[in-house]
C-alpha cells in the first residue's frame, strides 16, 4: 500500500542523530489510554520509547515506560496546529529520531498498525507515513466526497485519508509542520487544521501510506454537520489557495501498489430519502446563492437531479467535481460570503451522499464508487486550474 | 457663465431696491406696488444665488482635485502593496478566520484611499457652499448640520441594506440546512424586519415625519415579529423540542470524544460523515 511520490527525497544527511520514538497521544478516557500503552509496550522496545500524554491515569502499572506529561489541547478530533508544535518541540528536547502521533480512540488501532507506522517514520526514506484505514462504506464520507478527491486531483496525492488522526514523521517533518502550526498559535488559533499530506508534497518530502486496518474513527464532539463541515472543508479550501502556485503544476500521480482496497460492508441500512429531500428543498430555496457559484451547466445539472425519484438518484461523478470547483473557485474570490458559501454546499454533498448509499446498495463496492469520483476531479484539473487564472471563463 | 455673471451683478448694481414706504394705499396703483414686491424678491434671489454660485463651483472642483488625488493614492497604494505582496502575506499570516471579505485586502485599502479622498472633497466643497450660503442670506443660517445628517442617513441605508442581505441568506442557509420548509419566509422575514428598522432609523436621522414613523415603525416591526413567532411557534414545534432535548444532553459533556462503541444506529444514524 506503500505509495512514495514522484519528487525525489531530499533529505539532508545533516539530520541530527536521535534517540528513539517520541509517541504523542492525544486526551482520551483511562481505560483507552491504558490500552494504548499496553500496545506501545508490547510493541517497541521500552529503552527507545517517551511516550507523551496529556493525562497520566494508569501510568504507574507500566513503570517501564517514560511517560512525560503534557500540556492538553483542545484536539477532540483531528490533530491540530497546537499538537504538531508541542509535539516537535518535545522531539527536540528529547532527541527523538521520528514521532508517532496518535489520535483519541487510537486504542482501536492494532499493535501491527502502531508498529508499521512507527517503523515507516523511523526508517530513512519515509517523512510521512499516513494511515490508510478500513473503513465501513457508510463512514467519513466527507472525506471520500471531498476531501481525498481534491487532494488527489490538485496535489496528486495518493493519501486516501488527509485528514490527520494519527501519524508517523521524522524529525524533519515535524519541524515542518510545527513552522506550519505556529503561524496559527501565533494568532491564537491553534485549534486550526493542518494538512500534513499537502504540507509534505509541498517540502518535496516523502510520504508513505501504510495499511493500518479497521479503526473507530473519533467522531466530532459536535453533531451539527453545518459546523463541522464548514471547518473541515474550509481548511482545505484555505489550504488550496495558500499552495495555489504548487498544484496549479502539472503533477504526475503516484502509481498504486496493488488493487483498490474493497471497503467494509454498510453498518445497518441507510435510507436516502431524507437526503434527497434535503437537497429539493435547498433546490427551491438556494438557486439564487447557487446561481453566484455554479456554471449554467452544473445548474441544468441540479434541476435534472431534483426530479430524479430517490430509489434512482445519483449525482454524476463529472457533475460532482465541477460544483466542488466551482464552490473552490468562489471561495478564493470570496463571491459571497465564505460562510455562506460552505453552508450552501451542505444540500449537495448530502445530495452527493444520497447518490453514493444508493450506489452501494445496488452491489457496487463503494471504493470503486469513490476512485470513479476521485477519478471525475483528475479529469476536471484543467477547469479548475483555468478559472482560479482567469476566473472570468465561466464555460469553459 | 462670466457672461452671465456680470450681466447679473450690473443688474444688481443698476438696481436700486425701493424703500418701502407706507404709502401703499395713497397714488400708487396696485401694479406698481406688485412690481415692486416682484423686484424686491429678483433681487434677493440674485442676491443669494450670485453669493452662492462661487460656493458650488468651490463644491465641484473641490469635489474633483479630491477624487484625482483618490484616485492616485489609490493606484499608488495598489500598486505598491502589489509589489510588497501584501495580499499573500496576509493570507500566509492570519490563517482562518471567519470573516473574509470580498475583495483582496490590496483592493480593500485602495478602495478606502479613494473614498477617504472623496469624502474629504465632499465635506470641503460643502463647507464652501455652506459659507458662501450664510454670507448671502440675511439669516444666519447652515445647511451643512442637515448635510451631514443626509450623509449620516445615506450610510445608515447603506449599512441596513447589506446587514439585511446577509442576514437573510444566514437565516435562508441555516433554515434550509435545518430542513425547515418555510425557509424562504422565514428569510423574507428577517430581511424586511432589518429593512423597516433601517427605514425607521434614516427618516429619524432625517427629521422626518416624527411620531409618525415612530408609531409605523412600531406597528410593522411588531406585526412582523408576530407573524415570524406564530409561523415559526407552530409550524416547528417538534424540530425546537428536539433541538431542545438534544441540547440538554450534550451539556452534559460537550467535549466528549464519541465514544467508539456505538449501539446499532437507526437509518438516519448509520451515516458517518467523519
Amino acid at each position: 500500500m506503500a505509495t512514495a511520490h514522484p519528487i525525489p527525497d531530499t533529505r539532508s544527511s545533516s539530520a541530527p542523530p536521535g534517540n528513539g520514538l517520541l509517541v504523542t497521544v492525544a486526551e482520551m478516557p483511562a481505560e483507552q489510554l491504558e490500552s494504548v500503552f499496553r500496545s506501545l509496550t508490547s510493541t517497541f522496545p521500552t529503552e527507545e520509547l517517551i511516550v507523551a500524554a496529556p493525562n497520566q491515569t494508569g501510568a504507574a502499572d507500566y513503570p517501564t515506560l517514560r511517560i512525560l506529561p503534557t500540556q492538553a489541547t483542545n484536539a477532540i478530533w483531528p490533530l491540530t496546529a497546537t499538537d504538531f508544535v508541542n509535539a516537535h518541540q518535545l522531539a527536540v528536547e528529547h532527541k527523538a529520531r521520528a514521532i508517532l502521533m496518535l489520535g483519541p480512540g487510537a486504542n482501536s488501532l492494532s499493535s501491527a498498525a502502531l508498529h508499521n507506522l512507527a517503523n515507516a517514520a523511523l526508517g530513512t526514506q519515509t517523512d510521512l507515513a499516513v494511515p490508510h484505514y478500513k473503513l465501513a462504506a457508510n463512514a467519513g464520507l466527507v472525506n471520500s466526497a471531498i476531501l481525498y478527491p481534491l487532494s488527489r486531483a490538485l496535489f496528486g496525492s495518493r493519501v486516501r485519508y488527509p485528514l490527520a488522526i494519527d501519524l508517523g514523521v521524522s524529525l524533519r517533518m515535524a519541524e515542518r509542520l510545527a513552522h506550519a502550526g505556529h503561524r496559527f498559535t501565533a494568532l491564537n488559533q491553534g485549534d486550526s487544521i493542518l494538512w500534513p499530506g499537502d504540507e509534505a508534497l509541498v517540502a518535496g518530502y516523502t510520504v508513505d501510506e501504510i495499511d493500518v486496518g479497521s479503526r473507530m474513527l473519533p467522531q466530532p464532539a459536535e453533531p451539527n454537520l453545518n459546523a463541522i463541515l464548514a471547518l473541515v472543508t474550509g481548511s482545505l479550501f484555505s489550504e488550496i489557495e495558500a499552495k495555489a502556485a504548487f498544484w496549479q503544476r502539472p503533477r504526475r500521480l503516484p502509481t498504486t501498489s496493488g488493487p483498490v482496497t474493497k471497503m467494509l460492508p454498510v453498518e445497518g441500512t441507510v435510507d436516502a430519502a431524507p437526503m434527497v429531500e434535503a437537497f429539493r428543498l435547498a433546490y427551491t430555496n438556494l438557486q439564487e446563492i447557487w446561481s453566484l457559484v455554479l456554471t449554467p451547466n452544473s445548474l441544468l445539472g441540479l434541476k435534472r437531479l431534483s426530479a430524479v425519484e430517490p430509489a434512482a438518484f445519483r449525482v454524476p461523478e463529472n457533475l460532482w467535481a465541477r460544483i466542488v470547483f466551482d464552490f473552490l473557485i468562489a471561495y478564493k474570490l470570496r463571491t459571497i460570503n465564505r460562510g455562506h458559501l460552505l453552508g450552501a454546499m451542505i444540500p449537495l454533498y448530502l445530495a452527493w451522499v444520497a447518490g453514493h448509499v444508493n450506489v452501494t446498495a445496488s452491489g457496487t463496492d463503494a471504493e470503486l464508487h469513490i476512485e470513479a469520483v476521485a477519478a471525475a476531479f483528475e479529469a476536471d484539473k484543467p477547469y479548475v486550474v483555468s478559472r482560479w487564472r482567469w476566473p472570468d471563463r465561466f464555460n469553459s | 457663465m462670466q457672461n452671465f455673471l456680470a450681466i447679473a451683478l450690473q443688474t444688481i448694481q443698476e438696481y436700486a431696491p425701493p424703500q418701502p414706504t407706507a404709502a401703499y394705499g395713497d397714488n400708487g396703483s396696485i401694479w406698481q406696488h406688485m412690481s415692486d414686491a416682484l423686484h424686491q424678491s429678483l433681487y434677493r434671489v440674485l442676491s443669494l444665488l450670485i453669493a452662492v454660485l462661487p460656493g458650488i463651483l468651490a463644491f465641484f472642483i473641490a469635489l474633483a482635485v479630491f477624487a484625482l488625488i483618490g484616485m492616485a493614492l489609490s493606484a499608488l497604494l495598489r500598486r505598491g502593496l502589489t509589489l510588497l505582496k501584501f495580499d499573500d502575506r496576509l493570507t500566509r499570516n492570519r490563517g482562518n478566520i471567519d470573516w473574509a471579505p470580498s475583495s483582496s485586502p490590496t483592493a480593500l485599502v485602495g478602495r478606502v484611499a479613494f473614498w477617504g479622498c472623496v469624502l474629504l472633497g465632499l465635506i470641503i466643497g460643502v463647507s464652501a457652499i455652506d459659507a458662501s450660503f450664510a454670507t448671502g442670506t440675511a439669516l444666519p443660517v447652515s445647511i451643512l448640520p442637515y448635510l451631514t445628517h443626509a450623509v449620516g442617513a445615506i450610510f445608515l441605508l447603506i449599512a441596513g441594506t447589506l446587514i439585511a442581505r446577509f442576514l437573510a441568506r444566514s437565516v435562508l442557509i441555516g433554515a434550509v440546512n435545518a430542513q425547515l420548509q418555510y425557509a424562504r419566509f422565514l428569510s423574507l422575514g428577517v430581511k424586511w424586519l432589518v429593512l423597516v428598522l433601517t427605514a425607521a432609523m434614516v427618516l429619524d436621522h432625517l427629521q422626518v415625519g416624527g411620531n409618525i414613523v415612530e408609531l409605523a415603525f412600531g406597528i410593522l416591526f411588531g406585526g412582523i415579529v408576530l407573524t415570524l413567532a406564530l409561523a415559526v411557534g407552530l409550524g416547528s414545534r417538534d424540530l425546537v423540542s428536539r433541538s431542545l432535548e438534544s441540547h440538554v444532553e450534550r451539556t452534559g459533556d460537550r467535549r466528549a470524544v464519541t465514544p467508539p462503541a456505538e449501539p446499532a444506529p437507526s437509518p438516519s444514524e448509520s451515516i458517518r460523515h467523519f
